[in-house]
């Protein structure tokens, strides 16, 4: 993983490995999988749309016609609402975007807090051996609780809506992250440099943070893409239940919600956005399947 | 033995929910009429006035003889209201792993002894959709097309399992829940087969002649049931997860839907319960999987 432990190399072996690496990088195998390729595409292209919801969206998510209302995709009366209008005549289409906005930023704002925390937590426990045991029970119990019951309990005990949302996702995604980063960091613990940095008087703070969390990070950071999508499904069923967005928020668990009123006069008020929420989970599944082979070398042959 | 931890800490979040609970014990019991001194009073006799570790305590105690207090909406007891619902809950998992986990097991077998064929890759990727699919998508398609087409029942319990109207009312729900626990056993039981193909007890089975099927069944399956049973075990949380949409979509009167019912609606004695029911029955089946692994696997039991 990293070039530090190599002996000393002639010019053209350091090429020739080179060559060899930037054959074997990671997006490199990636791509030679098409459906991870698919998936990685679709991704970039949904995060960006995500993004630019404010500029790209044709119309306002919350302005509402009711003129318009439950009006079905292609249908007379909303000529320009390409994918029709939901209950209050509002533009599907403009609220899928929003929708992606805040599905994708509860996911990813609660995968940054707890993936933060468990890769602290998990760095230390390597770093620290007298922490491992106690800091490592801590995470099995956190990771032996389903999660949805976490959703429960702080929504029960703060109250809903987003901000106990991402906290519960965010308490969801520490034990598996916190995981990776210990066995991440303990290979680098391994490291002659890291003897070597403690030998010029080097202290533990930087220690962890120059040698272990630098070296670490990007491990840590795929397997945070890889939570990304089991965050987005529960954080979508959570608001589905009305535990987290709450209407006329536009966050895709919750519009599904909203629709379910007029699944037989207008199905794609809340098709749409269980759709959308599967293909964006898929694409993340895909691809995290993709980059753990490719992250593998036990599977890689 | 990590549950003793995780049964303090669910137990800690129900003291905490009551302790959120807007109104003030004490003026309820004391009555509107009540002097100030009077409240104080009773204040003092409910233990009110104790620093909140003793409080603790004595919710531990009152959680251990099954007093969880009483529902702020109904007025009754919490520990009737989880009785009336925990048998619909658990009808409705045994109606979900019942097809689920065969249909799962045979469809990683098959795409273990196929393996890198079409069969074997369609599997697969249905199983990658089946662990990214919302399972109230799931719901709603059901409901959209089987049960707005009258097909089946798609509104409540219509009666106990064993009756014809409970039958039919449970096929929609258990349908719905299933359908995202099949992906992970149909991968799992195929990456453990794959690895129990590959044993030098299989090849001994060959050897012997014994035919094609039986040396994946007879000698290689069971020994990859372990860690299938696992991941059934483990997979009971994310289970519980769907089983608690599945019960809010279906109005099935299950712990789930109450649970849900019970934060929306603030009440605090019910959610508590309801929360520390879901909780011990789930730690309650993982200690049952302990079991059929050691059952499964004897070198376990004999430790």
């Amino acid at each position: 993983m990293t070039d530090a432990a190599l002996p000393l190399q002639s010019e053209a072996d350091q090429r020739a490995i080179a060559a060899i690496r930037r054959k074997n990088a990671v997006w490199r195998r990636i791509l030679r999988d098409p459906p991870a390729a698919i998936a990685a595409l679709f991704l970039i292209v949904i995060v960006g749309s995500a993004l630019l919801a404010p500029w790209i969206a044709p119309f306002d998510p919350y302005a509402s016609n009711m003129r318009l209302r439950l009006c079905p995709i292609g249908g007379a009366r909303c000529p320009d609402f390409l994918l029709g209008a939901d209950n209050q005549g509002r533009d599907m289409l403009s609220r899928i975007l929003f929708g992606l906005r805040a599905t994708l930023g509860i996911g990813i704002a609660a995968v940054l807090v707890g993936g933060g925390l468990g890769a602290l937590i998990g760095l230390c426990a390597a770093y620290f051996k007298r922490l491992d045991q106690p800091l490592m029970r801590l995470v099995d119990v956190l990771l032996s609780f389903p999660s949805i019951l976490f959703g429960l309990a702080i929504a029960a005990v703060m109250g809903t809506g987003l901000f106990s949302l991402v906290v519960a996702l965010s308490i969801a995604s520490i034990p598996s992250i916190a995981r990776i980063a210990r066995g991440a960091a303990q290979s680098i613990m391994q490291q002659e440099y890291m003897e070597a940095g403690r030998a010029v008087g080097l202290g533990d703070g930087a220690l962890i943070w120059r040698y272990l969390a630098l070296n670490c990070w990007p491990t840590i950071l795929i397997y945070m893409t890889l939570q990304l999508g089991q965050a987005i499904l529960l954080g979508a069923a959570l608001s589905f239940l009305g535990l987290g967005a709450q209407p006329p928020t536009a966050e895709l668990g919750s519009m599904a919600a909203d629709g379910r009123k007029f699944l037989s006069i207008a199905p794609q008020v809340s098709t749409l956005p269980c759709a959308a929420i599967f293909l964006v989970v898929l694409a993340f599944n895909v691809l995290g399947d993709a980059l753990r082979d490719a992250l593998d070398p036990k599977l890689r042959q | 033995m990590i549950s003793l931890p995780v049964l303090l800490g669910v137990l800690l979040i129900g003291f905490l929910l009551l302790q959120v609970v807007p109104t003030d014990p004490a003026t309820v019991v004391a009555g509107p009429t009540a002097t100030k001194a009077e409240v104080d009073a009773i204040r003092n006799d409910l233990g009110l006035n104790q620093p909140l570790w003793v409080q603790f305590g004595r919710y531990l105690g009152r959680v251990f003889q099954l007093d969880l207090g009483r529902s702020m909406i109904s007025n009754r007891a919490v520990v009737d209201e989880i009785a009336l619902t925990l048998w619909p809950t658990v009808e409705l998992m045994l109606a979900c792993l019942i097809w689920a986990v065969p249909l799962g097991i045979t469809l990683g077998t098959l795409a273990a002894r196929r393996r890198g064929t079409l069969i074997d890759r369609a599997i697969m990727a249905l199983s990658v959709m089946g662990v990214s699919v919302p399972v109230f998508w799931v719901g709603l398609l059901l409901i959209q097309y089987v049960g707005g087409a009258g097909l089946l029942p798609f509104q409540g319990r219509n009666g106990p399992i064993w009756t014809l109207d409970g039958l039919l009312s449970i096929i929609l729900p258990a349908v719905t829940l299933g359908a995202v626990f099949v992906g992970p056993v149909a991968r799992m039981t195929r990456t453990s087969l794959l690895e129990t193909l590959g044993a030098d007890y299989v090849r001994t089975a060959r050897a012997k002649g014994a035919s094609d099927w039986r040396v994946t069944v007879r000698h290689a399956l069971r020994n990859a049931m372990i860690p299938v049973v696992t991941l059934v075990g483990l997979q009971i949380g994310f289970l519980l997860g769907g089983s608690i949409v599945t019960e809010t979509m279906f109005a099935w009167p299950g712990v789930g839907r109450m649970a849900v019912g019970a934060i929306t609606s603030s009440d605090f004695p019910l959610a508590q319960g309801a929360i520390l029911i879901l909780a011990v029955g789930f730690m309650a089946i993982n200690l049952a999987v302990d079991v059929l692994y050691a059952y499964l696997d004897p070198r376990i039991a004999r430790g």
